[in-house]
């Protein structure tokens, strides 16, 4: 059965089933970039062809950052949604993308379309705070009830590390966003 | 109207209040429940044994990786990785791992690959075994458990030789697998990276595996119980199973032949021998049985990775701080449990921008609303139970 299909070849196929503008296939992930508005009517062009639903998540790209290390040039600040998708006669595979604006994160929900996108969306509003208009239930999945905030946001702290610095420090390297010991910042081949 | 006509019409009002007149109960299941397998928690409204609708509860065990991830270093990440779903630990590293390689350009030797994809098949078959041996046990038979962990306990004991650690072995490098104590990285005899006895051991404990296979299809496919308890219960059907996302074995026990070691390349699966096994009717039964053939697959890859093991090298040239190129990428596996990926996206730093983590639980639990609508009460463990799901791969 092992169908191996090529990346840029399922990018571009599937980026003109849906009317996308641009697509990319970096490292061998096919991805289509789509419009908010086109994002429903995409996974519906898209669901015959590849009927697994694979995963639903979001990326915060933002300047102010409470953890990691800061960009190091600035990044157009939005949610990038993405959904990813795939066929099981054939390795082909593409992640769905779109950007949500930050001041007003809504998005409308893929429930009518899959049906696994239900507690995907929940967990992608619960940690970024964005609305899937239409989701069913938008109770907490994860997070207990009645907690404030959205924390995979970067700008959400990660308050055990505020509290006590991570150990890990005295090691050889530096963490991530942190100002480093004289040992992290040598950068040797080896 | 007679009173005996009064007394009649009396008598059916009677009845027909008491059949409308059923209360709808809340029977709550877990999250300290044996069967969850560990802290999942099942609201349930029953009307008398056939349920209503089911609410799921997770999260008591999230842990927020994906939070953790940001603030630590890639190889750091491993260690994280290892605990996503712990009854495989080493099939989790390596999806984690084949991204930051294929962001930094790095392809590790021949014989590192060859280890991994040794100790990945391992740590499938104890991951089966676990689930061949408890999930009997869920519907009330004891013998196969301790039958079947005592194999397991055989090939945890390898994996431990090799890597040191039963559960989280934390072996994988970038750029290949941990060289032996004292080895270095570039070590060349190859006699010494995997202990001694290793390999012979190795092809013991799969003939060991294949023999216990042979002993469940007498002890619980024969069973009458066990058949009774699990033909024709919690059928999913394929489209309903694609559309979830329910994936592994599951996914080919509705009958889908679909497994990423033919399909994708993180490990050299392509020049292997085996046949994925599905089931017809995507019951408890068939999830059984695809499971039992996985360890029989499972055990001939090993054979066939152990005499065609190549030497070489453990771990590719790597620098000595690992700092990964911008890009974003997604890389899948085929894990015990189903397919596993991490979408990794670095903006070049030392540690991942951002990582979200594609457990294969986490959709299989998602289906359980709608698996569960309209069965009955005493199969809600025997459903539970066949759709082999960790905890901590559902909340990672």
């Amino acid at each position: 059965m092992s169908v191996t299909v090529s990346p840029s070849e399922v990018a571009e196929r599937f980026a003109g089933l849906v009317g996308a503008t641009r697509h990319t296939a970096d490292f061998g992930t096919a991805k289509v970039y789509v419009t908010p508005a086109q994002w429903v009517e995409a996974h519906r062009t898209l669901q015959p062809h590849l009927p697994f639903f694979s995963w639903l998540g979001a990326v915060d790209w933002s300047n102010e950052r409470a953890v990691g290390e800061p960009p190091e040039e600035p990044v157009s600040e939005r949610y990038e949604v993405l959904s990813r998708l795939a066929a099981v006669t054939s390795g082909a595979a593409v992640i769905l993308s779109t950007d949500v604006p930050k001041d007003n994160p809504h998005l409308p929900t893929l429930i009518g379309v899959y049906g696994g996108a239900n507690w995907h969306e929940r967990e992608t509003a619960e940690m970024f705070g964005i609305v899937f208009d239409g989701h069913p239930n938008t109770n907490h999945l994860y997070l207990p009830d009645g907690f404030e905030g959205h924390p995979l946001r970067k700008t959400f702290p990660l308050l055990s590390r505020d509290v006590k610095p991570w150990p890990g420090l005295v090691d050889v390297e530096g963490m991530p966003g942190e100002t480093n010991t004289e040992a992290g910042d040598q950068e040797t081949e080896a | 109207m007679t009173d005996r006509r009064l007394a009649a019409i009396h008598a059916s009002d009677v009845q027909v209040s008491v059949e409308l007149e059923t209360p709808e109960m809340t029977l709550n299941l877990g999250p300290q429940h044996p069967s969850t397998h560990g802290v999942l928690r099942l609201v349930a409204k029953v009307d008398g044994e056939v349920i209503q609708s089911v609410e799921p509860v997770i999260g008591y065990m999230h842990r927020g990786y994906e939070k953790l991830a940001e603030v630590r270093t890639y190889p750091q990440i491993t260690a994280l990785v290892n605990r996503i779903d712990w009854v495989s630990g080493f099939a989790n590293e390596i999806p984690f791992m084949v991204a930051v390689e294929r962001l930094m350009g790095v392809e590790p030797p021949p014989r590192a690959q060859y280890i991994r994809l040794i100790l990945t098949e391992m740590a499938r078959i104890s991951s089966h075994l676990v689930f061949l041996s408890s999930y009997p046990l869920e519907l009330g038979a004891a013998t196969p458990l301790m039958h079947a962990l005592r194999e397991r306990e055989r090939v945890l004991d390898l994996i431990e030789g090799v890597t040191g650690g039963r559960f989280h072995p934390n072996f994988n490098r970038i750029g290949g697998v941990k060289p032996a104590a004292g080895a270095g990285s570039t070590q060349k005899k190859v006699s010494q990276d995997l202990p001694a006895g290793f390999l012979a051991d190795t092809r013991k404990a799969m003939d060991a595996c294949d023999s216990i296979c042979d002993d469940m299809v007498d002890l619980v496919l024969g069973n009458e119980i066990f058949v009774e308890r699990t033909r024709g219960v919690g059928i999913i059907p394929s489209a309903r199973a694609l559309d979830f996302g329910v994936s592994g074995p599951n996914l080919r026990g509705s009958g889908v032949h679909f497994d990423l070691r033919k399909t994708d390349d993180y490990l050299p699966y392509a020049s292997f021998e085996f046949d994925i096994p599905t089931g017809s009717n995507g019951d408890c039964f068939d999830r059984y049985f695809v499971r039992m053939e996985e360890i029989r697959q499972a055990a001939r890859i090993v054979r066939q990775a152990i005499d065609g093991l190549p030497g070489g090298d453990l771990q590719a040239k790597v620098p000595r701080i690992i700092k990964v190129p911008k890009g974003e990428i997604y890389v899948r596996a085929e894990n015990p449990k189903g397919e596993m990926g991490y979408y990794v996206v670095s903006e070049g730093g030392r540690g991942p921008y951002r990582l979200k983590i594609r457990s294969a639980s986490f959709s299989n639990v998602s289906v359980l609303p709608w698996l569960l609508e309209g069965q009955l009460v005493p199969d809600i463990i025997a459903i539970l139970g066949s759709l082999d799901f960790v905890l901590g791969d559902v909340d990672r």
